[in-house]
């Protein structure tokens, strides 16, 4: 099975570090704001799926994420926002910028791993 | 009608076949009528493998689990570890707090120097979420005590998880280097989607009461050393130049 190209977008080291031990099976890019994710993606445009943070300095996930979806080279790429910001209004915010899921810090590893799996299963993804 | 004995012998033998074939279904069918216990058996040991597998099935979810909280307290004591730069493992220690254990306001306390003997004052060395605290014990940077869980653990280096009588904390975690309390982690709010503090966090909450401390001591040892050595040689090499 092809192994699918991951973006982890978060400005904390300590997410970056506990992806990696998560997601073994997965190339993982790395970005630490919205703006770095941008370039990244421009040299990687293999990436099939995107784990994204909210609050972040220079561009945050939602403008990140806005960019995204208006591209037409990455806009298919499915994007989970992985984030403190938990009331509905801020998970309806996400869903509506166009993001596949939307998971709240702290999560459960088997629950984000859950998640991962079904999009980089789908066809789609 | 001719009777069988008067048949021709081939349709004897057929007959005898016949008669044989019928006796034959006969036994069958006793054995078929003696199955049901045996069935009832296969279906019982069909049940047990079926619990034997819901079982696995949450042994299983419980492993994952518990390799999820191993892998959060490697990730976290690793990263601890990872730098010898003061600023960073305060950082690292607010991540911990901020995206492990799912604090949305929370200080991190450090005894000033010789306070214990003197003003018993701490300074905050990092806050979070306190621009709009009212419990009015956090003023200026400064803890000066006040809050009954977080005075007994900066006096006996005891862990000790809310909701404590008279206290505002949810957590008061002690951090220690060689059996000194040098200071605490006092979480005061956890975000509105995280209810309450659970028992898998206990484990990072005595990561943090080992580690921390440690790593943040060593860090500023490293780091005073290190600027110390800057000076140094920066003297000795405008020493050389006259």
């Amino acid at each position: 099975m092809k192994t699918k190209k991951v973006l982890v977008v978060d400005d904390s080291k300590l997410l970056h570090r506990m992806f990696e031990m998560m997601l073994r099976g997965f190339p993982l890019v790395h970005a630490f704001d919205g703006r770095e994710a941008l370039d990244r993606l421009a040299e990687h445009k293999d990436v099939e799926l995107i784990l994204l943070d909210i609050n972040m300095p220079r561009m945050n996930g939602l403008e990140f994420l806005t960019a995204v979806k208006a591209h037409p080279e990455f806009a298919r790429i499915p994007v989970v926002i992985i984030t403190t910001e938990g009331t509905e209004d801020d998970t309806e915010r996400g869903m509506q910028a166009g993001a596949a899921a939307y998971v709240k810090k702290p999560f459960r590893n088997e629950e984000l791993l859950g998640v991962i799996n079904r999009l980089t299963a789908s066809p789609a993804a | 009608m001719a009777a069988p004995e008067q048949l021709p012998p081939r349709v004897g033998s057929a007959l005898d076949e016949l008669r044989a074939t019928i006796d034959r279904a006969a036994e069958l069918a006793r054995e078929i009528e003696a199955r049901p216990p045996e069935a009832g058996d296969l279906s019982a040991r069909l049940a047990d493998v079926e619990s034997d597998r819901e079982e696995l099935s949450t042994k299983l979810a419980e492993y994952e689990q518990q390799v999820g909280r191993l892998m959060n307290l490697y990730v976290a004591t690793y990263q601890l570890h990872a730098t010898l730069d003061p600023s960073e493992v305060q950082a690292t220690i607010a991540e911990i707090a901020i995206n492990l254990l799912g604090a949305e306001r929370f200080v991190l306390l450090f005894w000033k120097n010789d306070a214990r003997d003197s003003s018993g004052e701490c300074e905050i060395a990092f806050a979070q979420g306190m621009e709009d605290d009212q419990t009015g014990l956090y003023p200026n940077g400064i803890y000066g005590g006040g809050d009954p869980a977080v005075d007994a653990t900066l006096s006996d280096g005891v862990l000790r998880i809310g909701p404590i009588d008279g206290s505002k904390a949810l957590a008061c975690v002690p951090l220690t280097v060689q059996g000194a309390t040098v200071g605490a982690l006092v979480i005061l709010k956890l975000f509105d989607h995280k209810a309450m503090l659970r028992a898998e966090d206990r484990d990072l909450l005595d990561l943090i009461a080992a580690h921390a401390a440690s790593a943040l001591f060593a860090a500023r040892v490293y780091s005073n050393t290190d600027r110390k050595l800057k000076t140094l040689e920066s003297l000795v090499a405008l020493v050389r130049r006259q």
